[in-house]
């Protein structure tokens, strides 16, 4: 069998990769550890997830709004800051940042039960793969 | 009207300009109602937002509830003027006599909120009827009075009242003859199908009241009754096609409809009912619609959406009159209508769509009232591919569209054959089905 390696140099290869494999592992776990906000999904499936749940109501575009805000930059963006934008009392006076912990905390729930009196009408999304892929998703939109 | 229009014409017309007319005709249901760009204004949402195919006239889970809430919802930033237009200039190639080009249509819309609680659509409508000849008329009417955002039980409620002008068009589902604007051609009708002879679509005004109950139970009961001939005179229709009087006129309508955001399904049931005179000093008949469909829509991340319906209309009549026909013979005091309407359409990226109908119109066999062969089925079908290059979020404008068309038009059966079809005699050149298809290719602007 033909191999692009001799013996001695596929076996270096081998422990290179290894090496490289765990300072990955290493990075990688530091990383969640240090922010435990940032969640798991795959932003490409969470586009998807927007498309059926959220895009009726919100456009990720800069300055579009619908019926709802524009969801460019929400990630670290603080509730009701949308200056062309008429947000509803509730939100207005909500006062919070739209990290992801509470995107996921917001998203997971009827809107009505997160915030009492918003314009919002989302019954909420359960299943927890969706919810994580859309939140991936909403982070890259900025 | 539809069917008015195609029994003048195989009245009167010669054959070769039968397949014109039917596929103007046809043509005109097809392009009657569109996505409304002074929605997109106000809502600041997308035409694709409620339009599968971006321009319409089919409509997603999110443009049934926009009309559900009375055409009222909003972005929020103030008053957006509520009108629109939309032009068509259409070629038409029949497959017996001229092919035509034209500007076959030119519409003015009133569409939009008037409070929060206060909606409309209003649609004038100008159509090409000769060289440079234009007849303007009062097309479809809904206002709307909507009370949102209540509670049932610890449900959501949405009460409404609709004022209206076609029995079916206010409907959300928008499966309905006059609001799908797809109906069974043919020598008669059910009287909720826009095809039937002297049916009250655009002619009538009622009222009907309707409840959305826990996002899924829709129910509406209401009236109508027939304009006056002279208000249809004054709104551009012609009084030969009156639907006559109409007394003790119900409309029922119940369905269940569920959004799962990415598939949609519905099931319905339909019921109109009333004592009509025509003419109007005549006896009465009473007619009787009862009808169900069914619809399923595979939505997904909207780059292919998938929208399959089915509706079937019974109409059951006892005429007030007796009619006799040549020799004497004597027309059934009785008579069942039947329409029947599939269609697929199948959406790609929210731009490029093929829609697919199978019609049929069927009744009871009547050698008096559906001459020559006493059998009024007819079969056809309706083939379109349109391009709607506007109207999505990330489009050019969200807010005006275009829409190119090709659209077949295909006759298999009228008065229940093929061939000769209106009975011509042994040496005059008959007139077969096949005779009545067309095809058309139409440019639609609306903004």
């Amino acid at each position: 069998m033909l191999s692009p390696f001799p013996p001695a140099s596929r076996s270096e290869a081998h422990r290179g990769r290894w090496l490289h494999g765990v300072a990955v592992a290493g990075l990688i776990v530091g990383w969640l550890a240090a922010s435990p906000a940032v969640r798991a999904g795959d932003a490409s499936a969470g586009a998807d997830v927007f498309k059926s749940e959220c895009a009726e109501c919100h456009a990720v575009k800069e300055g579009r709004n619908k019926k709802g805000p524009s969801l460019f930059g929400i990630v670290g963006r603080q509730s009701g800051s949308i200056a062309d934008y008429n947000y509803s009392d509730a939100l207005k006076q909500a006062q919070w940042t739209w990290t992801q912990d509470k995107l996921h905390w917001y998203l997971s729930q009827p809107a009505k039960t997160a915030n009492p009196g918003t314009k919002m009408k989302y019954d909420g999304l359960t299943d927890a793969k969706q919810l994580d892929d859309l939140l991936s998703y909403l982070s890259s939109v900025h | 009207m539809l069917s008015h229009l195609i029994r003048r014409v195989t009245r009167r017309a010669r054959p070769a300009h039968l397949g014109w007319a039917v596929a103007a005709l046809l043509m005109f249901a097809s392009t009657s109602v569109q996505a409304i760009p002074a929605y997109a204004r106000q809502t600041g949402s997308a035409c694709a937002d409620c339009h599968a195919g971006s321009y319409g006239p089919q409509l997603t889970p999110y443009g049934m509830r926009f009309k559900l809430n009375g055409y009222t919802d909003t972005d929020g930033k103030g008053f957006k003027i509520p009108v629109s237009g939309q032009l068509t200039e259409t070629h038409t190639n029949p497959a017996t006599g001229k092919s035509t080009t034209d500007l076959t249509e030119g519409d003015l819309y009133l569409a939009g909120r008037l409070t929060d609680q206060i909606g409309g659509f209003v649609k004038v409508e100008a159509d090409r009827t000769g060289k440079n000849t234009y007849n303007t008329r009062l097309s479809n009417v809904d206002l709307r009075f909507v009370a949102k955002e209540l509670k049932l039980g610890g449900k959501d409620l949405t009460l409404g009242v609709s004022v209206n002008n076609s029995p079916g068009f206010q409907d959300p589902i928008a499966a309905l003859p006059n609001a799908s604007f797809i109906s069974p051609i043919g020598v008669t009708g059910t009287f909720l199908s826009q095809a039937a002879p002297n049916g009250p679509t655009n002619r009538v005004i009622g009222a009907t009241m309707y409840a959305l109950y826990d996002k899924n139970w829709y129910g509406e009961v209401g009236t109508y009754r027939s304009l006056p001939t002279s208000t249809q005179d004054h709104l551009g229709y012609n009084i030969a096609s009156d639907p006559g009087t109409l007394h003790d006129t119900g409309y029922f309508r119940f369905a269940y409809m569920k959004d799962m955001k990415k598939q949609f399904f519905s099931a319905g049931v339909v019921a109109l009912t009333t004592h009509r005179s025509l003419p109007r000093s005549g006896p009465s008949d009473d007619l009787t619609d009862l009808g169900y469909d069914l619809t399923y829509q595979y939505l997904g991340n909207r780059e292919h959406i998938l929208q399959l319906s089915y509706v079937n209309i019974l109409e059951q009549r006892k005429y007030g009159a007796d009619l006799f026909g040549p020799g004497g013979v004597a027309a059934p005091d009785r008579g069942d209508v039947h329409d029947q309407t599939l269609t697929a359409t199948y959406t790609f990226h929210q731009t490029y769509s093929l829609s697919v109908s199978h019609l049929i119109s069927s009744g009871n066999h009547d050698e008096v009232r559906y001459p020559p062969f006493g059998d009024p089925n007819a079969t056809s079908n309706i083939v379109t591919l349109f391009w709607a290059p506007f109207g999505k979020d990330d489009s050019y404008t969200t807010i005006a569209n275009l829409k190119l068309a090709a659209t077949w038009y295909r006759i298999t059966r009228f008065n229940g054959r093929n061939d000769n079809i209106f009975g011509a005699p042994p040496g005059v050149r008959p007139t077969n089905a096949g005779d009545l298809n067309a095809f058309s290719l139409s440019a639609s602007l609306a903004f």
